[in-house]
């Protein structure tokens, strides 16, 4: 009895686990080789089908493209925020740092969907604020349309997915830049080295670790965003700013094509599930240097 | 070792205190299983609606439940926006509420695919349609079955600001020719500094299927169809659909009079803009006084027909425009279609369309008797939506017609207006996509 008392005690977690996560990931990649749709009668198994249909789609190739550019552009964005404010804060240490510390994590926690909603009315191209500072310093004129205009839109739900990231990428490049050894740039300043040497020749090669796993890390979660998408343009204008995320929504509960979205969905878990591989090699690395 | 006493102060007070939350919970249960066991239940899901019309489906739900005794009826409110998801969610697994509010064009989709009780079936329903204005009823109608009764007849009209109009001394425009005059003269900078802070239109380019709710108006004010009567031909690439969607880009690409953002513009953005003064005129409904009234209580609109092409002034007055409509349905699966059917004729018989008429709900009443009403004739608008309803024209009853307008006609529509295509090439290449969708191709 005292040998199954560990499983008994696992069962109801194990349970919930497959209910939760593992039959619906089944049914999900099942209804990828059936045609599942829920305004007509399905017509059962159709192999790749679904597939070909996904691949088929200009939109999909348009979504797979922005997918790309919000995901490793805006990851990339968010880094550089990131190391700039970690490297002042590392530099000012002290009371106010940890105010600041603070302050700068607020985006973090904000909710997505709140901050998508908080970023439409930023940009809004007639009431919105940017628009008023832009123009008031003679950048841009009033009225510019950030969201209603396909060249910008998806410039924008990057710069926000930026700044709801950055807070995360901060703090990971504090840790890093404190567990520096200060033994380095005490040598280095013996020999002369100038800040920019020390930055590009200490600084970096010791962050390069972290590094990897937040540009993995980001590119894995914006990969898989559709909360700052969906609020702030819907993927519009014109699929201007469509992401793969919008897209499995748009197949499956816009067209009722579940079969469909489902193929769509798969193919995405199979690019993040790569993506993570990538990213536990990336730490294991890591941890053995 | 002591042994503990086996009840102290505060132990005893722990017992008695989780007894009586048994006790509580216990009387709950029962009175809950006894409801149960008396009273049918039904759910209705209102979509969308004024606070002012929320309040009144509540109080009247109220009374239906005192005149009912035996009828318990659980309200849920939900949006708009994720009607068709939710509905096809809940009906596709055999759920969903006894009772909802759609769009009368679902009437074709949801009907078509067995989710709606075809309320024809029912007795009295000869009865009952002798309540509503004919042609009102015949939206929610779908080959041989009713699929609901008639709740707010929409017709798309042109709202213009008053003030605006009023300040540039011109009339709300009838023809095309003066309705690009209009708009063109009311684009402008009004406070010097060189930048255009006012425009003549906005279109509601945010929402693939309010979006062409308002551009078909003027497909139909042409003389365009949008499919053919047996449903088999898609038709809006017709050279009279391709002259007004030539007319809404030559408006935003030539004249610059349709703000430049309207891609983004959901409904709220439309009511900020025109509000504040920034647009003189949209495509809407009977919601939009309300909406204005909300926002900038006392502001005056100009509600008039959708213009018409120069070379059909004669037909001004009978032109079509896009007719809409709110139904009340019932589930095809209820458990209860009999007191579902109570309920039904309970939130729309004559003396509920009254309300319609006494208070503003933003919803255009739909029985003969609320609208021959002396109180009729004091509500704004109502002549005029009444008269537009008279000769609009609601979708095509095709099952994919809503799926072609969102997902086909919409973004090919919005190409064109910012010059991606050509009217008559977006026009095409949308027919041709749509075609397929309606042969199953796609």
């Amino acid at each position: 009895m005292r040998r199954y008392t560990p499983y008994m005690l696992l069962t109801p977690a194990l349970l919930f686990t497959v209910f939760i996560l593992v039959y619906p990931m089944a049914q999900n990649l099942v209804n990828s080789f059936r045609d599942v749709s829920l305004v007509r009668e399905g017509r059962g198994w159709t192999g790749l089908l679904n597939y070909e249909h996904v691949f088929g789609d200009a939109v999909f190739w348009l979504a797979f493209r922005n997918t790309v550019v919000y995901a490793v552009a805006g990851t990339l964005l968010a880094l550089l925020i990131g190391l700039g404010l970690a490297l002042v804060l590392d530099v000012h240490t002290g009371k106010m740092s940890s105010v600041a510390a603070g302050l700068y994590s607020i985006p973090w926690v904000i909710s997505p969907v709140v901050a998508g909603f908080a970023w439409k009315w930023l940009l809004n191209d007639h009431f919105g604020i940017l628009n008023y500072w832009l123009s008031s310093a003679g950048i841009a004129r009033h009225g510019t349309s950030w969201l209603g205009n396909p060249h910008t839109a998806l410039f924008c739900v990057m710069v926000a997915r930026a700044w709801q990231f950055y807070p995360f990428a901060m703090v990971m490049f504090l840790a890093g830049l404190q567990s520096i050894p200060a033994e380095q740039y005490e040598a280095a300043s013996v020999d002369g080295a100038s800040p920019l040497r020390k930055f590009f020749h200490i600084t970096i090669p010791n962050l390069r670790p972290v590094s990897s796993v937040l540009l993995l890390l980001g590119v894995i979660w914006s990969f898989n965003d559709f909360n700052m998408v969906f609020v702030m343009t819907r993927g519009g204008p014109i699929n201007a700013s469509m992401v793969l995320p919008v897209l499995v929504r748009e197949f499956s509960f816009v067209h009722f094509d579940l079969g469909k979205g489902s193929a769509l969905s798969v193919l995405i878990f199979a690019l993040l599930v790569t993506l993570s591989f990538l990213y536990l090699r990336v730490l294991a690395r890591r941890e053995r240097a | 070792m002591n042994a503990a006493p086996l009840t102290t102060g505060g132990t005893m007070k722990r017992i008695i205190a989780g007894a009586a939350l048994v006790a509580i919970l216990g009387a709950m249960l029962g009175l809950s299983c006894g409801r149960k066991e008396d009273a049918v239940e039904l759910h209705d899901w209102n979509f969308g609606g004024k606070p002012r019309m929320i309040e009144w489906l509540r109080q009247r739900i109220d009374t239906f439940e005192q005149t009912h005794r035996g009828i318990r009826v659980v309200q849920s409110q939900k949006s708009w926006n994720m009607i068709r998801e939710l509905l096809y969610a809940d009906f596709s697994v055999g759920t969903g509420p006894d009772v909802v509010n759609v769009h009368a064009n679902y009437a074709a989709e949801f009907g078509g695919a067995g989710y709606y009780y075809p309320v024809n079936t029912f007795p009295d329903f000869q009865e009952v349609r002798k309540w509503f204005v004919p042609h009102l009823l015949e939206s929610t109608r779908y080959r041989e079955n009713y699929y609901g009764l008639p709740s707010s007849g929409i017709a798309f009209v042109l709202v213009c600001n008053k003030e605006l109009f009023d300040r540039e001394g011109i009339s709300p425009p009838r023809t095309w020719s003066e309705f690009r005059e209009a708009a063109r003269r009311l684009t402008k900078d009004t406070d010097g500094d060189g930048i255009v802070d006012q425009y003549g239109l906005v279109l509601l380019g945010g929402d693939k299927g309010g979006f062409a709710y308002r551009l078909v108006p003027f497909f139909f004010k042409a003389g365009a169809e949008i499919m053919s009567d047996d449903l088999k031909t898609i038709l809006f690439n017709s050279p009279e659909g391709v002259s007004a969607l030539q007319l809404i880009t030559d408006m935003y690409q030539v004249d610059h009079s349709i703000t430049p953002g309207f891609l983004a513009y959901q409904l709220t953005e439309i009511n900020d803009l025109f509000c504040s003064n920034k647009v003189a005129m949209s495509i809407e409904g009977p919601w939009f006084r309300g909406m204005v009234d909300d926002k900038s209580p006392g502001k005056k609109i100009y509600t008039v027909p959708v213009p018409v092409p120069d070379d059909r002034i004669a037909g001004y007055d009978t032109a079509a425009t896009l007719q809409d409509m709110v139904m009340y349905s019932i589930n095809a699966r209820t458990k209860h279609p009999e007191q579902a059917w109570e309920l039904l004729k309970y939130l729309r018989n004559e003396e509920a369309d009254m309300a319609w008429i006494r208070e503003d709900l933003g919803a255009i009443a739909t029985t003969r008797r609320a609208l021959e009403s002396p109180e009729a004739k004091n509500q704004s608008d109502l002549s005029l939506y009444v008269h537009e309803l008279g000769h609009a024209k609601p979708w095509p009853p095709h099952p994919s017609m809503i799926a072609i307008a969102s997902d086909i006609f919409t973004p090919f529509a919005q190409k064109a207006i910012v010059g991606e295509l050509s009217p008559r090439e977006a026009m095409d290449q949308a027919a041709r996509e749509a075609q397929e969708m309606i042969e199953g191709k796609k």
